[in-house]
């Protein structure tokens, strides 16, 4: 299984709670044929993993390996506001790929960068005035003349910025979508929605914005959004109250006016201090398909279908045994955790993360749920995962864990599902996980 | 009762993450105080509109002793009960009796639904210094629905009429003798209506301060909405009332049992560390 760089050998035992901040991954995301997994961290880095080709046994897919790492954001300093502008990468979106190299967007707050990632496995050698370390030769050494050729060397990965989006957002960025139509991409802050083409970096269309002429009437901000996958004139953003809107971009050049509004009418037995804050939607997902779509709030995921605005189609529960313990995780600020949601490449299952290093995939056919852990301990390579459960009544079984023995600093918020097969990568803090299903490795 | 402890903790706590975020690294993050502004508020209200419904509660048991006992009297003219509600001030001055709380149910409901807190405040202020004494003696439920009425209609309430009606007609059949009573129960609801406030207006007092700097440096990142609204609610009155909170005490411990309960609580509230957890904070 891929894992970041540590030797299993070492123990660090008394080191290994501790993280560094920077090390922690806070976006994942496959690219489109899934041969590439991008990682961005709080420290600015993006680290990209790519599969080894498979084996000779076919059923044992290949491991992902360390391709490059590089520094995508540097910490700043917005010096007309006083404010310091972090490098955490947000998010990562790989763009489709159209020639030998691959591209990707990396934003952090407020500044987005297109990256090229390239090969190098040759270089040219045979020059009539350089030696090879590329120092001028004598020319009195020099007899007769040769015609470089190019020599295969050992394979090196470059990374290059060449496109650098920035003073697009007054507020922090939380999303990035590529379009279909592969020219433009859209950038969403708390309040605005800029749509940007590739190649022009010193303009961007504002497509939504929801500031109000006074900031003392603000309601709702956007929290996140995405192009639909195929029609490149729709997009959906997702707001904190919950409402999900799609707008279109024919209708207007300013979408503020959305086309279908998506929400579900409060369920006034549930009110409490808390019900604003659980309602807000962390992450929206279209489906592969681009029929449905997925939002993740503090206590469920939902399905959406795009065709039926009043209420979502189906909801799961994630940890509804929080529901009473919403005062104290708005205490230590768990309850401001932005988890994400996943589709498979089937949009049969939906994945999403939770708290004590547990992750939970709903299975649509059946609507059955399941917990898996992703940790260290309990997972040696090529182990299978085993379901674990949360105790909130009734038997309990052995392995059980109980509420109250949760350990809330170990989320997993961010996560990717491969867009072909059944693999899924992971973020737990600083480490990343990467679990294929061997059952059935390939989608039905 | 729990409620408003609840209430009060959550909004100290609100007030602290507000204030933590802006020294927060990445600058203040507009959504998470946005939410964090939005339980604010309802932990307010909750906590307003609790202070109420405890109050009645308390009384609503007395209420039901009184009217058995009162069930002999007979009707009594109320056409000089409005007029005299009307001008409550100066009733005060005449005899501040603080009867039992039906009264008091009625126009904590009445203050409750009311938008107009400053008016409760100047009128507080106004009896605060022409009344001292409050003992309580008799109960009456003379002219407590009709003084409701006019009570919501002075303070442009939305109470439902409702309310005041459906009460009126047993305290029709239950009516005592004195009309000075109802105006000095009002008087103390209103007494009580400021000290609550007055420990409300302590978390206000702070966020007017860090509002205010804040304001100064973004404006645009920072929802100060609420907060404003809780200083333009409160603002005005809050020294008054603070100097008004020494003689509060001893005035409240003479009322009626039945709403001291609530009064101790009240005054143990203002000592809860959560208060002073805020102020740390700020």
């Amino acid at each position: 299984m891929g894992e970041d760089g540590e030797s299993p050998k070492l123990n660090h035992s008394f080191l290994r709670d501790y993280v560094t901040e920077a090390d922690v991954i806070s976006t994942v995301e496959f690219n489109q044929t899934g041969d590439l997994l991008a990682t961005g961290d709080k420290g600015g880095r993006v680290v990209i993993f790519q599969r080894e080709a498979e084996n000779v046994k076919p059923h044992i897919s290949g491991e992902y390996n360390v391709y490059s790492t590089f520094q995508s954001h540097e910490p700043d300093f917005d010096y007309l506001k006083s404010l310091e502008i972090e490098e955490k990468i947000n998010k990562i979106r790989w763009l489709p790929q159209q020639n030998a190299a691959h591209f990707l967007l990396s934003t952090n707050d407020k500044t987005i960068k297109l990256w090229k990632v390239s090969e190098r496995d040759r270089r040219p050698e045979g020059y009539n005035l350089k030696d090879e370390e590329g120092r001028l030769k004598d020319i009195s050494t020099v007899t007769s003349l040769q015609v470089p050729v190019l020599k295969p060397t050992d394979l090196m990965v470059e990374v290059r910025p060449r496109r650098v989006f920035a003073n697009g957002h007054t507020y922090h960025i939380n999303s990035i979508s590529v379009n279909s139509d592969g020219e433009t991409y859209l950038s969403a802050d708390d309040l605005r929605i800029n749509m940007w083409h590739l190649d022009i970096t010193d303009r961007s269309f504002n497509i939504v914005d929801i500031k109000p002429a006074n900031m003392e009437d603000l309601t709702e901000v956007i929290t996140a959004a995405e192009f639909h996958p195929h029609h490149c004139h729709l997009f959906v953003y997702s707001s904190s109250k919950g409402t999900l809107r799609l707008c279109d971009m024919r209708a207007s050049a300013l979408c503020d006016k959305h086309a279908k509004i998506f929400e579900e009418p409060e369920d006034p037995g549930n009110r409490s201090f808390f019900s604003e804050i659980i309602s807000s939607v962390s992450d929206v997902k279209f489906s592969h398909s681009g029929r449905y779509l997925l939002t993740r709030d503090y206590l469920t995921v939902k399905v959406w279908d795009l065709n039926m605005e009043k209420g979502p189609v189906e909801t799961y529960q994630v940890h509804e045994y929080l529901r009473s313990k919403l005062c104290s995780l708005y205490e230590n600020d768990c309850i401001f955790d932005k988890f994400e949601c996943v589709w498979n490449s089937t949009d049969s299952v939906i994945m999403t993360g939770a708290y004590n290093s547990f992750f939970r995939m709903f299975d649509r056919e059946t609507g059955r749920g399941v917990t898996l852990e992703a940790w260290r301990e309990s997972s040696k390579p090529r182990a299978v995962l085993r379901t674990r459960r949360v105790y909130t009544g009734g038997r309990r079984r052995r392995g059980d864990v109980g509420v109250d023995s949760l350990d809330f600093t170990k989320k997993i918020l961010h996560m990717a599902w491969h867009p072909a097969e059944n693999i899924i990568a992971i973020a737990a803090t600083n480490n990343l996980y990467i679990f294929q299903d061997r059952v059935n490795p390939e989608n039905q | 009762m729990e409620y408003k402890v609840e209430a009060h903790r959550i909004m100290s706590i609100s007030l602290g993450k507000i204030y933590n975020s802006r020294v927060q690294r990445g600058g203040i993050k507009l959504h998470k105080n946005l939410l964090v502004s939005l339980v604010l508020r309802s932990a307010r209200q909750v906590y307003l509109s609790d202070y109420y419904s405890g109050v009645c509660l308390n009384t609503q048991h007395v209420e039901a002793k009184e009217w058995e006992l009162m069930d002999s009297n007979q009707e009594k003219p109320l056409t000089p009960a409005p007029e005299e509600s009307l001008s409550p001030s100066t009733d005060c001055n005449q005899n501040p009796v603080v009867p039992e709380d039906p009264e008091v149910q009625h126009t904590s409901q009445a203050v409750e639904d009311s938008t107009d807190l400053h008016s409760v405040y100047s009128k507080h202020q106004a009896e605060e210094e022409s009344s001292s004494e409050d003992s309580t003696t008799d109960v009456s439920l003379t002219s407590s629905p009709v003084t409701c009425e006019s009570q919501c209609e002075a303070k442009g309430a939305e109470v439902s009429s409702s309310d005041c009606e459906a009460d009126a007609n047993p305290a029709t059949v239950t009516e005592g003798n004195s009309q000075q009573p109802p105006k000095a129960h009002s008087c103390s609801n209103r007494k009580r209506t400021a000290e609550k406030t007055a420990s409300n207006d302590s978390p206000v007092k702070r966020t007017k301060v860090t509002s205010s700097n804040s304001s100064e440096e973004e404006a645009e990142e920072m929802d100060t909405g609420n907060v404003s609204n809780l200083i333009t609610i409160f603002g005005s009155s809050f020294s008054g009332l603070l100097t008004k909170e020494s003689s509060e005490p001893e005035a409240e411990t003479e009322d009626s049992d039945s709403g001291s309960g609530q009064i101790c609580c009240d005054q143990m509230l203002k000592n809860l560390n959560p208060w002073s957890t805020a102020i740390v904070a700020f």
